[in-house]
């Protein structure tokens, strides 16, 4: 027997081949090592969480946020909602149950003439301890109106402002608004004292805030701590403070609820509702429609008769105890439930086009296949598309799914590159109000027309529903337009969701807002 | 390609290396600075959509972003500005959020860093059990039969983001030893860790247990025994003999964690760096994602340097003096219960593709959504009320087809690259640690979606764990005596390529190509969301699983018989390759 004398290890003492360089290089490789194990504690690197703010100290609510910030809680971007959500910024005005506005920083206003309000200050002072004067407000809505891009609350308007005296405001726009104070309630529009506004055109809220709670820190896109703003005009807070964590995936959301980890967690996908206490559940009617779009504007579907075939053969209903876990409500048009006063003002859709036959659907493809699009961003639209595909096969269609990412294919939709999408769409913007939805998504001119509906009597509709002042007549008329557009098939809504909100058994006061604008206020405590 | 053995005084020249790694990192920035001229997707678009969701795209909030950004200055201005601030430690401002990248990038590293850091540890852990019994078995000369590395396999293939689920639901909300989410201490390590690492170990286990009866039928392993050295150190040696073959395998396997965790980091909401990049790369706001491929490739060539130095040092002496001994496995017995394994996890997949075929794998009944197994359906049905048998059973041949086309495709890209070792070092590094969404969303911005795209996306960055696999054994294999003795008997490149380096590599290649095979089946699916690879509703087990996720608590059927029909493959190839390499021997 022998012994390898090339044999890699040297081996122990005592063998004759021992070689220096390897036993160097194995305490290098051990420093190396240690080094490496010590890399954690040095680097540092986890969030520094407030651990001691946890479930025992004193009251303070954990809520578990769905969307992180992308613009450090800058109001002119997504972020705008966390600022209402959490009590943190007002506007001049707010929106009440029934979505009309009532007096927030503004205690009372009054329209002057077509285009002039002028609107009354009440006395309130910035979580910096300045003032609420008129001038800031003049400031504020002065920063909004020169953000680049503007916020889509004033994409069709021109607000200048005026400081009348210490506490009066006046508005004046360029042409007539009738829904200025339902615009003033928009979370974009609220009113942040002067260290708010930076040179460069950076807006941080931290601190700067009107609300009963005050963002103390902003850790990135983790987390957030909020305190108790104890100069509130509305009285203190009972929460003395929230513990703000972002996160994303709504599964980790849930399981943060069930593992006691967060106690509101919101926007529960639906999916995972059922994994929930009841007593921790929540659903709560949404502005959200989601419908299928048909493209008027090329392809198969500039077909009228197509179209109708199509609308005859979805069943959004099918979709309601399937795909939304029974969190929807099977589609009645354009407005949902969540918006109150839709349905008594319902306009009946009368001289639909007949749909045609599976027979007459197989001449009229001519062959073609339909180009059915939808997006993974939420969890249900890939799976409603699944139950769509079989629902207009049926109905003789040639399906085939085209689904991505939202971002990947927006140029596509916006270039008409399909025929239906599934699409799920907020139907009352920042403005509480659903003209400005209405005639971005279906009139002739509008930007986000991915219908391609290019229509006199739909364009009629909505421009005489934005030109109405008087709320109720408003409201009749764009249901009136409503049923022009649906007349069209250039949408067919399926469901109305629903968001399910988990709160902890133990908290009381959770708002319950159908927009989503809404979350925790003064009275928002755990028991 | 200089296969011949090279004369051992001569010092390699430096150069090809470096600028291998120089050449590669500029071309992976390059084309990732091109990204939203390639794509066609206007970045101004992306851009506004990630600040502000329900912002309507009018041409004028565009052309604001535009000139906000600066995008008609064209990629080069851009690039030239970002890289004249790294310098000074200025990586720009993000295009989405306005504030500077480099703290977020800093702070997203480390953070991954940490977190690749536990699950290395996991995953030395896991290998370490996995090859237990050989060591134990090897160190006292009881090595007889040959082991098929089922447990291996079996660990190897569970896709770590239903492992990532089961840890956060079971010991996250169910037990609550650990925060199921968040990235708040070192207890916030433990699962995530786990769910990254236990994949990983028993991948590298597997190719360790494999490698080690060689070292321990080598002479002095006799030779120790007889003069009665303790059973430990022979079992060190025997490790450091094969480890050496293994350690480039860290970089793709354990070091690619820093940016390929996304699925891990979601489900745990660890803010690290995959995320990031990803999040940067899908609103093309071009300074992160730069900063991050930039982070990725110093890591991937530092790494690399780290564990080619560690080779090294392990080898020592012999294998600059080309002295190592070549390492061949003993005729070991096969089992027989590998035979049974093999055979039953054939007729079980056989029954389940014709049991399968048999039905509509698109069929759907929503009143059936969720029906726990029964005779009806044998597996139970999903969400939407299709049958996952059925699912399961025409998906089959798609998964395991384009899988085994594009392993075979990586792999032998792997074994050229590998074969020019120094210069392939360092696009190796560079690949290594690129994640396959990132070259997915490259390759969806050039050919737009497209069947083929997640192959091809997976092809450019899986070849890597092959070269360095085949760049380490090539190298130890070279500094072998018998391959001297052939070049002074005579012998041309073409004979010590057939006869002596594709032996000595091609096997251990295989089985780490086979070790990888469930991974590349969950990756393909991974790229769904960029529209590349076959389009919904057709089923492949990958999607079968993804699609699933959110349903393992409610229904664990729609995720189990997909995970088990991925493993019974992963056994299969495994245990078949085994069986064939007896019988080919």
């Amino acid at each position: 027997m022998l012994a390898s004398p090339i044999k890699p290890e040297p081996g122990r003492s005592g063998q004759p081949d021992r070689s220096t360089t390897g036993s160097d290089m194995r305490t290098t490789s051990r420093g190396l090592i240690a080094a490496l194990a010590l890399t954690p504690l040095l680097a540092g690197c986890f969030a520094p969480g407030d651990s001691d703010a946890g479930a025992a100290s004193g009251g303070r609510l954990r809520v578990a946020l769905a969307v992180p910030p992308v613009r450090a809680l800058s109001p002119y971007s997504n972020d705008a909602t966390v600022l209402s959500k959490l009590s943190v910024a007002e506007g001049l005005t707010a929106l009440d149950k029934n979505g009309t506005a009532e007096p927030a920083l503004a205690k009372s206003w009054k329209q002057d003439g077509a285009t002039t309000w002028t609107f009354e200050l009440r006395k309130a002072e910035f979580q910096d301890g300045t003032e609420l004067t008129a001038q800031a407000v003049v400031d504020a809505l002065d920063h909004a109106g020169t953000a680049k891009p503007k916020p889509r609350v004033l994409s069709d308007v021109s607000l200048t402002a005026k400081a009348e005296d210490a506490d009066t405001v006046t508005l004046t726009t360029t042409s007539p608004d009738p829904v200025l104070p339902l615009r003033l309630a928009s979370p974009a529009l609220a009113i942040l004292s002067a260290k708010a506004y930076a040179k460069d055109g950076a807006v941080s809220p931290v601190g700067a805030g009107t609300g009963p709670f005050e963002i103390t820190r902003l850790n990135g896109k983790t987390k957030a701590t909020l305190d108790r703003f104890d100069g509130y005009w509305g009285g203190k807070a009972k929460a003395p403070g929230i513990d703000v964590s972002w996160v994303a995936d709504g599964t980790a959301r849930a399981n943060a609820l069930r593992g006691g980890e967060a106690d509101i967690a919101e926007w529960i996908p639906t999916a995972q509702a059922k994994l929930l206490d009841k007593k921790t559940r929540h659903e709560v009617p949404s502005v959200r429609t989601d419908s299928l779009i048909l493209n008027t504007g090329s392809g198969l579907f500039t077909d009228a008769g197509l179209r109708a075939a199509a609308r005859e053969a979805v069943d959004g209903s099918a979709l309601v105890d399937s795909v939304f876990g029974g969190y929807a409500d099977p589609a009645q048009g354009l407005f949902g439930p969540a918006v109150p006063w839709a349905a008594d003002k319902r306009a009946e859709v009368t001289g639909r086009t007949k749909a045609a036959t599976a027979a007459e659907v197989k001449t009229g493809t001519k062959g073609r296949t339909l180009r059915l699009a939808t997006y993974t961003n939420r969890a249900e639209l890939p799976e409603a598309a699944a139950v769509l595909q079989q629902q207009l096969e049926r109905a003789g269609f040639t399906v085939k799914q085209d689904v991505r990412e939202y971002t990947q294919m927006e140029g596509d939709l916006l270039a008409g590159k399909y025929d239906a999408l599934v699409f799920s769409r907020v139907t009352l913007l920042d403005t509480g109000d659903a003209v400005d939805y209405l005639a971005s998504d279906f009139t002739s001119e509008g930007v986000y027309n991915i219908a391609g509906l290019k229509n006199a009597s739909v364009d009629k509709a909505i421009r005489a529903a934005a030109a109405e002042r008087d709320t109720g007549s408003r409201q009749e008329k764009i249901m009136r337009a409503e049923a022009e557009i649906l007349r069209t098939d250039a949408v067919v809504p399926l469901v109305h969701e629903q968001a399910v909100q988990g709160v902890a058994a133990d908290v009381e006061g959770v708002i319950l807002d159908p927009r989503e604008r809404s979350l925790i206020d003064v009275d928002t405590h755990l028991k | 390609m200089s296969l011949a053995h090279a004369p051992a005084a001569a010092r390699p020249s430096l150069w090809p290396a470096a600028a291998g790694r120089v050449l590669a990192g500029v071309a992976l920035l390059g084309a990732v600075a091109l990204l939203p001229w390639l794509s066609g997707a206007d970045p101004a678009r992306t851009v506004l959509r990630a600040r502000s969701a329900d912002q309507n795209p009018t041409p004028s909030e565009l052309a604001a972003v535009r000139g906000q950004l600066g995008l008609d200055e064209g990629p080069l201005v851009h690039l030239a500005h970002w890289l004249g601030g790294l310098p000074g430690g200025d990586a720009g401002v993000s295009w989405v959020s306005g504030a500077p990248v480099m703290p977020q990038v800093g702070t997203a590293l480390s953070v991954s860093l940490t977190l690749m850091l536990g699950a290395f540890g996991v995953t030395v852990l896991v290998a370490g059990l996995v090859c237990a019994r050989t060591v134990f078995l090897g160190s006292r000369r009881r090595l007889r039969q040959d082991r098929a590395g089922t447990t291996a396999a079996v660990l190897a293939s569970l896709p770590k983001f239903l492992l990532a689920s089961v840890l956060a639901t079971v010991c996250g909300v169910g037990w609550g030893w650990f925060p199921s989410s968040g990235w708040e201490g070192p207890q916030s390590m433990v699962l995530p860790s786990l769910a990254l690492g236990i994949p990983s170990g028993a991948m590298l286990g597997g190719m360790l247990g494999q490698a080690l009866p060689a070292a321990f039928h080598e002479p002095w392993a006799r030779t120790a025994y007889a003069i009665g050295l303790p059973p430990g150190h022979i079992a060190r040696d025997g490790l450091r003999r094969t480890l050496p073959g293994i350690l480039p395998q860290l970089l793709p396997t354990v070091v690619a964690l820093v940016g390929g965790a996304v699925s891990v980091e979601k489900i745990f909401n660890i803010p690290g760096l995959g995320r990031l990049a990803l999040e940067a790369a899908v609103a093309q706001d071009l300074p992160v994602l730069q900063t991050a491929t930039l982070a990725l490739v110093l890591l991937g060539v530092a790494a690399g340097m780290l564990i080619r130095a560690l080779r090294h040092a392990l080898l020592g002496r012999p294998l600059r003096d080309g002295a190592l001994p070549a390492l061949h496995r003993p005729p070991l017995t096969v089992p027989r219960s590998l035979r049974w394994v093999t055979t039953a996890c054939a007729l079980l997949l056989l029954a389940l593709v014709t049991a399968g075929l048999l039905r509509d794998p698109l069929q759907v009944d929503t009143a059936a959504r969720l029906l726990s197994p029964s005779l009806e359906h044998p597996l139970g049905t999903d969400a939407l009320g299709r049958d996952l048998l059925a699912r399961l059973g025409h998906g089959a041949l798609r998964t395991a087809g384009v899988a085994l086309a594009v392993t075979a495709v990586s792999a032998a890209i792997g074994l050229l690259l590998g074969m020019t070792p120094r210069a392939s070092a360092g696009p190796t590094e560079v690949a290594s640690t690129l994640p396959a969404v990132l070259a997915g969303l490259l390759i969806a911005g050039v050919t737009g979606p497209s069947v083929w795209g997640a192959a091809c996306a997976v092809c450019v960055v899986g070849w890597s764990p092959y070269a360095a696999q085949t760049a380490a054994l090539l190298e130890q294999e070279r500094a072998s005596g018998h391959i001297a003795a052939s070049v002074a008997l005579g012998a041309g490149r073409l004979h010590l390529l057939r006869r002596h380096l594709l032996p000595a590599v091609v096997p251990a290649l295989l089985r780490n190509a086979l070790l990888r095979l469930p991974t590349t089946v969950l990756v393909l699916a991974s790229l769904g969301f960029l529209g590349l690879g076959e389009q919904p509703p057709t089923p492949e087990w990958g999607r079968l699983l993804s699609e699933n996720q959110p349903y393992a608590e409610l229904a664990p059927w729609t995720v189990l018989g997909p995970a088990a029909a991925l493993v019974v493959l992963s056994v299969l190839a495994v245990t078949g390759s085994v069986l064939g390499r007896r019988n080919g021997a």
